[in-house]
């Protein structure tokens, strides 16, 4: 589904990736960890070119991603992705965020999205809140519209930067929640997280990143339960 | 004092008919140089190197010189080597004014874009739209309502500002006031009268920004 080769990414002169290989079947949920400044978000924008990677090649369902600017519009178009801090667009209601992009992408007309819309806050619990702007909503609403409206898109892959990094304790589980759903129904999905809880339950694959490389990969029992890495153990360690 | 208010009721109209001409012109400016405005604001922001050194050398040159001389330059200079483009005084003050606010508003507009969260076009590009669908969509809406406010205070400064049309001999409030010296001598009361109504058309328009503030700050 997406296979990453030899992604290198600098800043300035800091190497923030230094090589690294990923793939990802159809299905597949990979839930990445690692420190703070590891450059698990870089390696997740780079995924979707938000960040142009230095070199290295990162392939879609089979063909790869050329770095020009209409490939990389519809490239995205099947790469949902979700933010740590929403970015719900604040001047639009929760239903003109959700069917922003499919009416302007995929021609649909504005009754087809919005009934896609209705059935996709269902799903995430918010059927009522259709007509609210984001800054009526709680953070855990907010993700799940955020969710929602990435969805609209019908995404082949879905990528999640800490999704509930910025939520009060008590709304991270209705975010999990919905995650976990996706991932039930075949999602292909890469998330960043450190909900050790949800990675046990639905990761097929767990990632442990470290200065710029993979350090160590396996089943979320290989790596939680029996780290190989010191780096991991360590990490592993802090986070308890 | 009753004298006095004898003395502002005669002339009263008069005066009103000035500050329809300053209001007239301060409308325009504002309107003409937002549309402008905007433009240089956006090329100011452009990646393209070449649109963004020809806006920032437009505000540079108008943010760095005179209102005074680009009416002088609009209204006399320009006419003097082209006679065809000898203008009225309505029209030259109008594209003076909306000439300099734009320069102004272009940094207007710039600051709001620039403030706009990073967050908010790479959500936008993340859905798929290309970076002119996510400016238009997400990030001048947004922008545009940050803009308002200072925007309302910049058509304060233009009713303020206009003022300088009177010297070329545009009967706006204060040239009119000034008219109406040169026949009845009585500056104390004439400026007085001229300026309680600059104080309450730069007032009301203070009260309007203000609510403008209110509502903007509401939805975010
Ligand atoms: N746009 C940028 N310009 C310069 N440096 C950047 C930029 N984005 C990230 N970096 C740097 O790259 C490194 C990796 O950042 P990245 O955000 O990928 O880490 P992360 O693993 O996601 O960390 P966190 O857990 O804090 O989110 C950091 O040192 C960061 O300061
Ligand atoms: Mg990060």
């Amino acid at each position: 589904m997406i296979s990453c080769e030899n992604v290198v990414k600098s800043f300035n002169r800091l190497e923030v990736l230094k090589g690294i290989d990923l793939d990802v079947s159809a299905g597949e949920v990979v839930v990445m960890i690692g420190p703070s400044g590891s450059g698990k978000s870089t390696f997740l924008r780079c995924m979707n070119h938000l960040e142009t990677p230095d070199s290295g090649t990162i392939t879609i369902n089979g063909s790869v991603v050329e770095p020009k600017e209409s490939s990389l519009n519809k490239l995205r178009q099947d790469i949902g992705m979700v933010f740590q801090q929403f970015n719900l667009f604040p001047h639009m209601t929760v239903m003109e965020n959700i069917i922003e992009a499919p009416v302007l992408l995929k021609k649909m007309t504005k009754d087809q999205a919005k009934k896609k819309a209705m059935e996709l806050l269902k799903k995430v619990g918010l059927s009522e809140k259709a007509d609210e702007y984001p800054n009526r909503l709680s953070g855990g609403q907010k993700q799940r519209v955020a969710i929602a409206r990435a969805l609209a898109m019908e995404p082949k892959v879905m990528l999640f930067d800490e999704p509930t990094s910025a939520l009060d304790p008590e709304l991270v589980g209705e975010v999990l929640a919905v995650m976990k759903q996706l991932a039930k129904e075949g999602m292909t999905m890469v998330v960043v997280t450190h909900e050790m809880g949800f990675a046990k339950d639905v990761a097929d694959r767990v990632l442990f990143m470290d200065g710029g490389v993979i350090v160590e990969a396996g089943s979320p029992e290989d790596i939680f339960e029996h780290p190989k890495n010191e780096r991991t153990k360590e990490f592993l360690g802090h986070l308890k | 004092m009753n004298e006095f208010l004898s003395f502002a009721v005669t002339y009263l109209p008069y005066l009103l008919k000035g500050a329809l001409v300053t209001i007239e012109i301060a409308v325009v400016g504002v309107i003409f140089g937002s549309i402008l405005g905007i433009f240089v604001g956006l090329g100011r922001v452009s990646k393209n190197p070449l649109l963004s050194q020809i806006s920032r050398f437009y505000i540079w040159v108008i943010r760095g010189t005179p209102l005074l001389l680009h009416l002088f330059i609009i209204h006399f200079a320009i006419p003097s080597v082209f006679p065809s483009l000898t203008m009225p005084p309505f029209v030259s003050a109008c594209i003076a004014l909306s000439i300099n606010a734009a320069a102004y508003i272009a940094e207007i507009a710039r600051g709001a874009i620039q403030s706009i969260d990073k967050g908010q076009m790479e959500a936008a590009r993340s859905l798929g739209l290309s970076s002119r669908q996510a400016m238009r969509r997400v990030i001048i809406p947004q922008a545009f309502r940050r803009m308002l406010p200072p925007l309302g205070n910049e058509f304060i400064a233009l009713i303020k500002e206009s003022s300088l049309v009177s010297t070329i001999a545009l009967y706006d409030l204060l040239r009119t006031g000034q008219q109406i010296i040169s026949s009845t001598y009585r500056y104390m009361e004439v400026f007085f009268l001229v300026g309680i109504i600059y104080l309450f058309l730069t007032t009301i328009m203070s009260f309007v920004v203000r609510k403008i503030e209110n509502k903007v700050g509401a939805y975010e």
